[in-house]
Order: structure tokens, then C-alpha cells, then sequence
């Protein structure tokens, strides 16, 4: 069985390396990606900057606690989960090795680039399981050995999350940074944007992206990936990401009748009643198949290669956009399909009259959304004004997408009513919001999720509105009271471990409360260095200083565990007891001490969520020695760029 | 009162049995008719589905409370003494005939009930019965010899629960005769033959399609009133394009017919569409056909059905974990490598296909000048993730190439790579689909997406071996698509391009595909228009209106065009002249249209609309009652008030 653990122990750590290089990255800004082949499929990077650096130097104070904590978290919650691995299986396992590893790596962050290939992407090269999965007899052994494959498994998925840096622009000509996690949709951005940017939350706002190249704008639909489109822009892309409302986002939810009745005279559509609206919506997006509006109208085309734009007679239909051919008739038998939507996605144009001397400044192109350049397989379309331009464009976005735009919609307008409702806390929830922690698994099922990341700790409070105290088990620890007045040791670290999600097997095994206090009140003076730098920092951060948003990893329950400790192997050691605590208390709920939740309400009517911000850091906490992340240079650097900006303020 | 002789001629003791004389007073009601009837024939049977019907009249006396008097029975009168149901035979959606017992007595909509109860679909209101279209008198020996299904002997029940028997309602359990029936009716029919389909009727035109809906017969009336006789022949068909409902679990029947339905509308251009979607369809019926032919056996037995999917899970699960441990085991992805000619169109070169080696690890391939540069760099490497694959193959002239269009920064790179034979063909081509989705040799999907390429190529191998022969396995990609695309391409251009939309639905289960067909068939703009040749009051010329579920459209004959629409719910009220035969309708904003119909009996045109209102009136909580007053009262007329 040791030789099994101690295999195990060695994969894993394998893949510690693996998750921390991720962190590293971040640092080393410029990616060293040949343009050719985005192949790495592990790395973070940052868009919008011309290099790293700057980006971590553009970014606010709570983003980079919070990008602070994301990377951080990355890191404990591989070695908690090691650690937690361990002691479900068997406490007889060889534990000293394990920690180390995470460290000695951050002292390199040159080298991490040529460690990952190694032992990264799809061709995990880590033999060492095989071995170790045959001797097990027993059943037991047999269940531990499934366990530790399934978390082997996970932390290999998760290994390969990828994870930008986005830099988003805002109308009135700021922008926000923050970290983007490649299973985040692009709904659950825009809620993290929402809580940035304190604006109202209705359903025109949208996240698009710019591309000056070819002087198109498109609006990501709310369900899909950011990071996924973002990274296929060159490397030297001006292309920008801009938050902004858009009228035409939902306008067919609104009033379907301007482009399922397109046809009417303009007084009809005006005074369309509600309810006929209501059934237009049923009959076309909620039966079997969605009905396409059945647009037509002479376009003009820019023919392939060519200058000249040819009109020609369009019709858009579910499978694709056709055109008439001379001569010919309107039967659908002789269509030429220019195109159909299964690759292509649609975008606005600007001044296409001076860069392709379009007929009118109307136009809009469909392409393949990697394609960045001009290109002989773009198709460009010109309409003769802009309400045909936005009928063509919303009629395409309908065939291409279907139901989920209306379930988009859906989505959006819940998010809008339950901000509204909840008006009154939204400030609290504006506060703490600022996390940009990756929340995967949120997933806004209620539409509304306000983090109230570090107060709630828990998955659980995605669902739950700003009040902390209804949202699971979780909740109770984090009461605000640790938080402010005894700011919590570490400064840096975000003190609050996420709640694991409630799904994750880790979870379920740790008998949670009762362990938390004991274990992790011993811990501390044992291995825990004395924090060493927080105090200072302590000091400054109380007031602006956010919460450090615990980054929810799905995969991960408390993951916010330690940051790399300052003294490597020092602050290993504390392995066993350490981590097991740290799991308790994300998964766990209530650490004892900590009482009644904190009525959450009465900090919301502050309208300056900073106060609030604090993480509710568990009081003491084993981990926090090893905040100080000294030895990692990407620490240090995010370091220095946090004091920085303080020291500015 | 006094008493006089009533005639009744008794159906079943044959045409030439003389008729019975029956001594009758005005005040006797038709139950003591029937009962002295009865008696003076002196036979023992068992009478109760008899009733009497009044040929001069068309009409049934069925009111057995009745008396002569009151409904209008004279001396004069010739009563027949008839069951009321009788054996039918009815061509189903699929094209097959089968022959069962039906209701000739109550109204055709309660009779489409009784049948659809028998077949076990689900919301029978959607359908009815139309006197099919003459065949050529050339085919009646043909006639004789079609295969027909016989359900006679099946009662009707009353009941509308039905008991599962062995995954099919108890009453098709009983023989294997009727377990045929059902699978007949639950399994898609094999793909017909290209000359078949070009021999059957299709509508040239919207005048040719007006033609089939003078044919719907009157829900209001009975069977036997329409002139429907015994044994005649009735096409039973989904009327109204509204499926409510619509649940795989419960409608195997209905789904299968409905699917039948919609794809020899497509099949005969009943409705018109693209090239790419008739390919897209042809890859679906191929697909259907095929995973119906696999189930047919595995089927024939549920029991053992569940047994299987059991194994089946079985298996999975050990696969699953298999391959889990398998991953840790290697550590290394599974990945192809080959010698591969490889071709860059977009150059400007004359080079032709140049010899490298390929390797296909995670969604890319590398290739090196050769096997022993393997560890060096590679003179290029591929990201096919988001990038389109056709296929450009023939197996006759043994091609077998992969076209490969791959996104980049600066547009798309063109790249054409060609193996050697069909299975390294299959290898490759099944990993770049996989890599354009993102997904890698690991997946799960790999193996069977090796299978169908292959057998896609086998079917075309065995078309271009032999064009007639029609063997299991291989379907005449013509069969798959309207005769206009016979004309147009010939079988080994038809095949690469069903294969390249059979690509993205070769996934798809038996269910979800029959769904998707569906879906797309739902989504051609032209879905659902039932179309009839009217003239507008004061007009002189013909035109044709169509009739959707939500709709009228106004159709000029002259372009072609749709000249105006008319949504159901503008509409305020709707009335028929029965004496000129003129439909009214006044919609909001006191547009009021008036038309007559010229081919179709204008009881149709209104039936279809009060149809389509009826069923929008259906919602998900009453689904189980049908509202079958609501229904005569919107699509009866005055006849039925």
C-alpha cells in the first residue's frame, strides 16, 4: 500500500508542478506560443495588454488580490487535495515529499515552460499509476485506488483549465481587468461585471469584442465560452473586449414582430399588443423547431476577391443564407447557398463604405471566428439601411443559436428583475463582488449571482442573494466580525477557502466542523511561521482592501489554501493536519467558533462595500504562515504591484 | 294506428337474400324494429355492432329510442340492416395497406379515434382520412399482389389505457401476425426504390398541390354517408401541422408515421427545399434506415430487449473504467501515424501530392519529410480544432482523400491529405472530425465513428459494383432524395455529398435522428401550408390560399408570390355561407375577406381553420381529454349545430 501511495504521491506531484506552472505563466508575460499553433492548452494569458506586467499593473487593488487568490488557490487546492487524498485513504502515507514540490517550482518560473510539456497536456506523461493501480487486493484498497483515479483524473482536467487575463473596456473609457476561467460563460462574466461596474443590470448589456483589422464588432452570446474565442486572436492583436449595451442584443424578445412581421407596415408593429407579442414568441421559439423569420431582400454581396458589390436577391432560411441566382426563381429548389451558420458567426461592420466602398455604411460579414485578417473566405453583405442590416444580422444570430437565445434572454431578464428586487443589498453584493475568481460551476442558476465570495465561502453562494446567511452550511463561519476587526493575519492571503462545491467527493469524506477547530488551532504554532509580511500590509488594507475573493473553483473545495509559503520547506511540513483542516473548513461548514451569522443586511446600507470587503478570514488558520509568498517570483511580482498601488492611494 | 310493411334488406345474409317484410305502426321505435327483425331471421348470432341504415336518405337510424314517425321512416322506405364497422383498408403514411375494422357509422373524427386507439397514437385529432388518388388502372394486377397488413380480427376496445405487452400494446401481442403489424408501424420502412418514387404522383406545381386536399373527408359525417363502402381504400394522414406533445416514449407509432409522412413529402417535393437540406435529409433517412434495419432484430423481442441494454450498460461501465485506468496506464494518448501524401492547394505550384509522414496526436496533425525526422521538428503542424473536414472519395477509383479547411488568423488554409486505402481512410478521416469538434483519439465516439465511415464507403462500393442489385446494407443513395436530384446528379456524385452531410448526424440516436429530421423538415419555411384554389368574392381570377396553424397566406397564381398573410389571432370571427358556399372572415381593423372555393368543398377549408383554432386551444394540462364538442362546433357548420 505505501508503494501505491508513494507512486501516487509522485504523480501528483507531478501535477502540482503542472497546476502551479499554470500560475507561472501568468508571470512570464509574453507567451511563447508559435502564432501557428495555440497548442500549450494550459497557460494564462492576458488580453488586452501588450505584455503581463502591465496588466498586472492596470489592475485594481481587489483584482489583484483576487487574481492573487485565484493563483494561490490553484496551488493549495492541489495540495490540499493531495493532502486530503492521503487521509481519506490512509494516514500511513508518505506525505513529506508532496509540498515541496509546489515551491521549488516557483523559485523557477523560467524553467516552468519547459516543464510543462513534459508533463502537461493530453499526453499526461505520468507512468507511475500504472504500477501503482495493480497491487490493491482488497476491496478497500480497490475503492481508494478508484478514488485516487478519479481525483487523478480531476486534477489532470483541471491542470488544463485555462484561464485569461481579460482586460475589458467600459463606455466611458475605463476598463476592468480580470481573470476569465475557460469554463465561464459569458453570462457569468457579465454577472462579474455587473458587480464591477455597479451598473444597472438589464438585458442590452453585452460583452463584445472589437476587431480593428477588419472593423467588425460582435456581441458574445450569454452562453458562450469567452476564453475560447478570445484565444484564438493573434498575438499582437489590437482586437479589444468592450462591455456596452446593445439595443439589438434581445430586441427580437421584445418585439418579435418587427422581425417576425417584418413585412407589416411600421403602425401595425407599433401597436402590436403584448399578449400578440407573447404568442409570436410561443409559436416561433417554443415548439418543435425554431421558426426563423422569414426574411428576403436584395443584398448586396462583395464578391470573392473582387471590389465590386453584386445585389443579389437573399433569403435566410434555418440551414442557411441563399441567394436567387440571375435568371433564376425564388423556389426554394433553386437557391445557391452562400453560406451556412454551423462555423461562421456574423458580425457588424463600420465604414465599410470607406474600406471597401460599400454601397452604404450597412454591412455586416459572416466568417469562421478565427479568421482575423481579410480574407477571400469572409462574406461580405450590404444592406440598404440599418434596420434591415439589424433584421439580417438578429434573423442569422436566430438561425445559428435557436432556443438557447431565447433561453438566453430568459436568463438575462431574471438576472435584471432579481437585481432590481434586490436593490437595496445591491451595494453589498457590488462590494464583494469585485472577485473576478473564476466561479465555473455558478453557472447562475438563478440568474442573479452576487458573489458574496468570502463571506459565504461556499459554492452555495452563487444562488443565494447577498444576504449570507441563507446560503448553505457554509455561510455561518465567515461572520463579518472576524473579518474587520481582527483583520485576519495574512493580508494577502485570501483567507476565506472557498466552499468546495457541494458536489465534490472531497467534501462529502470530511466530517467537517467538528475537525476544523481542533486540527487547525494546533496547527499554527507548530509549523505556521509568523506571517511575514502581512502586518504592514494588514494595516493598509482594511480599507480598500477587498476581500480577497476566494476563488471557486468547482473542482476544488477549499481550495484557498495557502499561498506558496515563503520558506519552502518550512511551511510544508504542516501537511497532514494542514490541509485536512483547510478542506474541513471550506467544505465544513461552520468552523465552531465563529457565532450566529452576522446579519448581512446592515453592511449592505453602506454604500461603500470596502468596509465589508474583508474576507471573513476563519480566525486562525493554519495556512496563513505561509502567505508570504517570497520565494515565488510571481507572488512577489503580484506583490510588489499591490504595494504599489497602495502605497499610490 | 295502423299497421304497415317496413322493407329491410339484412347485410349478412348475402345480396341475394330476399328483403324482410317487417309489420310495423308509425309509433314503434327503432329498438322494436330491430328486435322483430331480428327475430323473423331466426338466426342466432350475435347482432349488437348492427344498425340500420337508410340508403335513399344516407343517413344511420340509430337513435333506437326513436319511433318511425319521428324519424321520418315511410313504407316507402328501404331500410338495410348493416354492421357498423366494417373492414377498411388503409393506406398508411409509410405507404403500407393495412386492412382493419372501422366505424361506419359515427362521425369520420370519432372513427379516426377508434383507429388511432388501435395503433396506439397518440392525439388522434391531428389526423384524419382522404379518399387516396386514383392509381393508374396499369398497376391494378400490381395491386393484388401489395403486401397488406391485416389487424380485422383485432377488437376495437374501448378503453383508452393502454396495457404494454412486451414494449408494444397488449393487443398486437397476441400473434406474430399482429406483432408485424407493429413493427410495420413502429420501425421506419426501408428506403424505396429510385423507380419507385419516380413513378409515384408528385405536384408539379401549388395548383397540383390544391389537388390532394379536395380529398379530406367531413369529420362531421360518417364514413358510409361519404360513400365509403366496405374494403374501399382511405389514406390515413396527419392533417394539422401542430404535434402536441410530442413524447418518444409514448408516440414510437406516431413519431415513426409522422416521420414517414414528412419524408415522402420530401421524397415526392410535396414540399419544397434546398439542395443542402435534401442532402442533409438524405443523410438522416440513411441514417434512420440503417439503425432501424439493427433494431429490427434486436427488437423482436423486448424482453430481451432490456436484457441487452442491461449487458450493454454493463459493458460501458467495465469499458469506462478500462479506459480510466488505461489512460493512467499509458500516460500516453493513443495516436495514428502513416506515410500520407499530403497537397496544399492554395500554393501556386504545380507539385502535385507529395509523400510525408503524419502524425495525428491530441486534434493535430504533424507531418515530417520522414519517418526518421520523427523527433525533429515538423515541417508544419495542424490545429484541426474548429476546422471543416469533407471528404472527396471514391472508392471506384480507389481516392480516398480528406479535405481539410482549416482556420487561421489570415483566413482559411486549404489542405487536401489522401490515404491509401478505405481503412486508414476511416482512421484518419474519423480523427480530424473528431479534432474539428475538439475532441481526441481518446474519446469515446472514435471507434464508431470509424464504423460509419465505413460502411458509408461499403454502400458506395456496392452501388458502384453493382447498381441494381438492393441488398440490406446497401441503399441506392437516389432513394434518398426527389427524383429532381436523380436527374441531376448521378449516384457517385450524390454519395460524396450525403456522406458529407451524414458527417454531422452519424451520432445521432434512432429516436433523436427521426426528432432532427423532423425538426428540419418543421423548419422549411413552406411547413404546414395546406393550400386550396379559391376565388375572392368580386374577382374573377383563381388564386390559392394557403392554410398554416397560425395563419392564411393569399398566394398570386400569376407570380407566385405570397400577396398577403393573415394571422389567426387578428381574426375576429369566421362564417360560412352554406347556400353560395362562401367563406367569410373578419379580421381586426374591420379587414373583412370573402372567398369561395373552386376545387375543394368549402367544408374543408373551413374545417382546416376551425382545426387549427381547436388545436391552438390545446394546452399541456388537458392534454388527455379531447374537447371533441369544441371541435364540431369549430369545423362543424350548420349541419352539426
Amino acid at each position: 500500500m505505501d508503494d501505491i501511495d508513494a507512486m501516487f504521491s509522485d504523480m501528483l506531484q507531478e501535477m502540482d508542478l503542472l497546476t502551479q506552472s499554470l500560475g507561472e505563466e501568468a508571470e512570464s508575460a509574453p507567451l511563447p506560443k508559435p502564432a501557428s499553433i495555440p497548442a500549450p492548452q494550459e497557460m494564462n494569458f492576458s488580453i488586452g495588454f501588450t505584455d503581463f506586467n502591465a496588466s498586472l499593473h492596470e489592475m485594481e487593488d481587489n483584482d489583484l488580490d483576487a487574481l492573487m487568490a485565484d493563483l494561490v488557490a490553484d496551488i493549495s487546492a492541489t495540495e490540499e487535495k493531495f493532502a486530503t487524498d492521503r487521509d481519506t485513504s490512509k494516514g500511513s502515507a508518505p506525505f513529506a515529499p508532496i509540498p515541496i514540490q509546489p515551491q521549488s517550482n516557483f523559485g523557477l518560473p523560467a524553467s516552468t515552460d519547459t516543464s510543462k510539456p513534459a508533463t502537461s497536456s493530453n499526453s499526461i506523461a505520468a507512468p507511475p499509476p500504472l504500477p501503482a493501480s495493480k497491487p490493491s487486493k482488497e476491496e478497500q484498497e480497490e475503492q481508494i485506488k478508484a478514488d485516487k483515479i478519479k481525483l487523478a483524473l480531476e486534477k489532470l482536467k483541471e491542470a488544463k483549465v485555462k484561464k485569461l487575463v481579460v482586460k475589458v473596456e467600459i463606455m466611458d473609457g475605463s476598463s476592468k481587468t480580470l481573470m476569465v476561467d475557460e469554463r465561464q460563460t459569458v453570462r457569468e462574466v457579465m454577472d462579474n461585471l455587473f458587480e464591477k461596474t455597479h451598473c444597472d443590470c438589464n438585458v442590452d448589456w453585452c460583452v463584445c469584442e472589437t476587431n480593428p483589422d477588419l472593423q467588425t464588432e460582435r456581441g458574445f452570446e450569454d452562453h458562450e465560452n469567452l476564453v475560447e474565442p478570445l484565444s484564438t486572436w493573434t498575438r499582437d492583436t489590437e482586437n479589444k473586449v468592450v462591455f456596452l449595451e446593445k439595443k439589438d442584443k434581445y430586441e427580437v424578445f421584445r418585439n418579435p414582430q418587427l422581425f417576425y412581421l417584418w413585412k407589416k407596415d411600421k403602425k401595425s408593429q407599433m401597436d402590436m399588443k403584448e399578449k400578440d407579442k407573447e404568442q409570436l414568441l410561443e409559436e416561433n421559439f417554443c415548439g418543435a423547431s425554431i421558426i426563423v423569420p422569414d426574411l428576403e431582400a436584395i443584398l448586396y454581396m462583395k464578391e470573392d476577391g473582387k471590389k465590386s458589390w453584386k445585389q443579389r436577391y437573399f433569403l435566410l432560411r434555418a440551414s442557411g443564407l441563399y441567394y436567387s441566382p440571375k435568371g433564376k426563381t425564388k423556389a426554394s429548389r433553386d437557391l445557391v447557398c452562400l453560406v451556412q451558420f454551423d462555423n461562421v458567426n456574423v458580425y457588424y461592420c463600420k465604414e465599410y463604405r470607406n474600406k471597401y466602398k460599400a454601397p452604404t455604411d450597412h454591412c455586416f460579414i459572416l466568417k469562421h471566428p478565427q479568421i482575423q485578417k481579410e480574407s477571400q473566405y469572409i462574406k461580405y453583405l450590404c444592406c440598404d439601411d440599418e434596420v434591415t442590416m439589424t433584421l439580417w444580422v438578429t434573423g442569422i444570430r436566430i438561425a445559428k443559436y435557436g432556443k438557447q437565445l431565447y433561453e438566453n434572454y430568459k436568463a438575462a431578464v431574471r438576472k435584471a428583475a432579481g437585481t432590481a428586487t434586490w436593490a437595496n443589498r445591491t451595494i453589498q453584493a457590488s462590494s464583494s463582488a469585485s472577485t473576478p475568481s473564476p466561479t465555473p460551476k455558478a453557472k447562475a442558476a438563478n440568474g442573479h449571482a452576487p458573489q458574496l465570495p468570502k463571506d459565504t465561502k461556499g459554492p452555495g453562494n452563487q444562488t443565494s442573494f447577498p444576504p449570507p446567511p441563507p446560503s448553505m452550511e457554509t455561510l455561518p463561519p465567515p461572520p463579518p466580525d472576524p473579518m474587520l476587526p481582527p483583520p485576519p493575519p495574512d493580508p494577502m492571503l485570501p483567507p476565506p477557502p472557498p466552499a468546495p462545491p457541494a458536489s465534490t467527493a472531497k467534501v462529502n469524506k470530511f466530517p467537517p466542523p467538528p475537525r476544523f477547530p481542533q486540527s487547525s488551532f494546533p496547527t499554527p504554532p507548530m509549523d505556521d511561521l509568523p506571517p511575514p509580511p502581512p502586518p504592514p500590509e494588514e494595516a493598509e488594507l482594511p480599507p480598500d482592501f477587498l476581500p480577497p475573493p476566494p476563488p471557486s473553483f468547482a473542482p476544488y473545495g477549499g481550495d484557498s489554501l495557502p499561498p506558496p509559503p515563503p520558506d519552502p520547506i518550512t511551511s510544508l511540513p504542516p501537511p497532514p493536519p494542514g490541509p485536512q483542516n483547510f478542506a474541513s473548513a471550506g467544505g465544513a461548514p461552520p468552523p465552531p467558533p465563529p457565532p450566529p451569522p452576522p446579519p448581512a443586511p446592515a453592511p449592505a446600507a453602506h454604500p461603500s462595500g470596502s468596509v465589508r470587503k474583508m474576507p471573513p478570514a476563519p480566525p486562525k488558520r493554519t495556512t496563513p504562515q505561509q502567505t508570504a509568498p517570497p520565494g515565488g517570483e510571481l507572488m512577489s511580482e503580484l506583490m510588489t504591484a499591490m504595494l504599489k498601488k497602495r502605497s499610490q492611494q | 294506428m295502423a299497421a304497415w310493411d317496413l322493407t329491410v334488406t339484412v347485410e349478412d345474409l348475402g345480396p341475394d337474400a330476399p328483403p324482410f317484410k317487417i309489420s310495423v305502426t308509425s309509433d314503434l321505435h327503432i329498438g322494436g324494429v330491430i328486435l322483430k327483425l331480428v327475430e323473423q331471421t331466426n338466426q342466432m348470432k350475435d347482432w349488437s355492432d348492427h344498425a340500420l341504415w337508410w340508403e335513399q336518405k344516407q343517413q344511420w337510424l340509430l337513435r333506437t329510442g326513436w319511433t318511425l314517425d319521428k324519424c321520418g321512416v315511410h313504407a316507402d322506405a328501404r331500410l338495410v340492416f348493416t354492421p357498423q364497422h366494417k373492414p377498411l383498408r388503409l393506406g398508411l403514411p409509410n405507404g403500407a395497406t393495412l386492412k382493419m375494422r372501422a366505424c361506419f357509422s359515427s362521425t369520420v373524427f370519432r372513427t379516426v379515434v377508434g383507429i388511432c386507439r388501435v395503433l396506439n397514437i397518440r392525439h388522434p385529432e391531428e389526423l384524419s382520412l382522404l379518399r387516396p388518388v386514383e392509381e393508374k388502372k396499369k398497376k391494378k394486377d400490381k395491386d393484388s399482389s401489395e403486401e397488406l397488413y391485416d389487424l380485422t380480427d383485432v377488437p376495437l376496445t374501448a378503453g383508452s389505457v393502454q396495457a404494454l405487452y412486451n414494449g408494444m400494446p397488449a393487443h398486437f401481442a397476441d400473434s406474430p401476425k399482429t406483432e408485424a403489424v407493429y413493427k410495420m408501424l413502429s420501425v421506419s420502412l426501408p428506403s424505396p426504390a429510385p423507380e419507385a418514387i419516380a413513378k409515384l404522383y408528385r405536384p408539379a406545381s401549388v395548383v397540383d398541390k390544391t389537388h390532394i386536399h379536395t380529398r379530406w373527408l367531413d369529420s362531421s359525417r360518417s364514413l358510409m354517408q361519404q360513400g365509403i363502402l366496405e374494403n374501399d381504400r382511405l389514406w390515413l394522414r396527419f392533417k394539422y401541422y401542430t404535434f402536441h406533445d410530442m413524447d418518444p416514449k409514448y408516440d414510437v407509432v406516431r413519431l415513426t408515421q409522422l416521420y414517414e409522412q414528412a419524408r415522402w413529402a420530401i421524397l415526392l417535393e410535396d414540399i419544397d427545399c434546398t439542395e443542402e437540406e435534401m442532402m442533409l435529409f438524405g443523410a438522416l433517412q440513411y441514417h434512420i434506415g440503417k439503425l432501424s434495419l439493427s433494431q429490427d432484430m434486436v427488437s423482436s423481442c423486448q424482453g430481451m430487449d432490456d436484457l441487452e441494454s442491461a449487458l450493454k450498460s454493463l459493458e460501458v461501465k467495465m469499458v469506462g473504467d478500462g479506459n480510466s485506468t488505461d489512460i493512467l496506464d499509458n500516460m500516453t494518448a493513443p495516436e495514428l501515424n502513416d506515410y500520407l501524401k499530403i497537397f496544399r492547394p492554395k500554393r501556386l505550384t504545380l507539385k502535385g501530392y507529395k509523400q510525408y509522414w503524419c502524425n495525428f496526436q491530441d486534434t493535430s496533425i504533424s507531418y515530417y519529410k520522414s519517418k526518421e525526422d520523427r523527433y525533429g521538428e515538423p515541417m508544419q503542424q495542424l490545429n484541426l480544432k474548429g476546422c471543416e473536414v469533407a471528404p472527396d472519395v471514391s472508392v471506384a477509383g480507389q481516392k480516398f482523400c480528406i479535405k481539410l479547411l482549416i482556420p487561421a488568423p489570415e483566413g482559411m488554409n486549404e489542405i487536401y491529405v489522401r490515404c491509401e486505402n478505405e481503412k486508414q481512410y476511416s482512421q484518419w478521416m474519423a480523427a480530424c472530425k473528431l479534432a474539428s469538434k475538439g475532441l481526441t483519439l481518446l474519446d469515446s465516439s472514435y471507434q464508431s465513428e470509424v464504423k460509419n465511415i465505413q460502411t458509408f464507403l461499403s454502400m458506395q462500393r456496392c452501388n458502384s459494383a453493382a447498381p441494381a442489385a438492393q441488398t440490406d446494407d446497401s441503399i441506392n443513395t437516389h432513394s434518398l432524395v426527389s427524383p429532381r436530384y436523380h436527374k441531376k446528379y448521378k449516384p457517385k456524385q450524390l454519395t460524396p455529398r450525403i456522406l458529407e452531410a451524414f458527417q454531422n448526424v452519424a451520432q445521432l440516436s434512432l429516436t433523436s435522428a427521426i426528432l432532427r429530421f423532423l425538426q428540419i423538415w418543421q423548419a422549411l419555411p413552406d411547413f404546414g401550408i395546406s393550400y386550396f384554389m379559391i376565388r375572392f368574392k368580386g374577382s374573377r381570377k383563381d388564386e390559392v390560399m394557403g392554410i398554416a396553424n397560425n395563419r392564411l397566406i393569399r398566394i398570386d397564381l400569376g407570380v407566385g408570390d405570397v400577396v398577403k398573410t393573415w394571422r389567426y389571432n387578428n381574426m375576429r370571427q369566421w362564417n360560412v355561407n352554406w347556400d353560395i358556399r362562401q367563406v367569410a372572415i373578419e379580421f381586426d381593423g374591420n379587414i373583412n375577406i370573402a372567398f369561395s372555393c373552386v376545387t375543394a368543398d368549402c367544408k374543408v377549408v373551413h374545417e382546416y381553420i376551425g382545426g387549427y383554432i381547436f388545436l391552438s386551444t390545446r394546452s399541456r394540462q388537458q392534454s388527455d381529454t379531447l374537447n371533441e364538442e369544441l371541435f364540431h362546433k369549430l369545423t362543424g357548420g350548420h349541419e352539426a349545430l
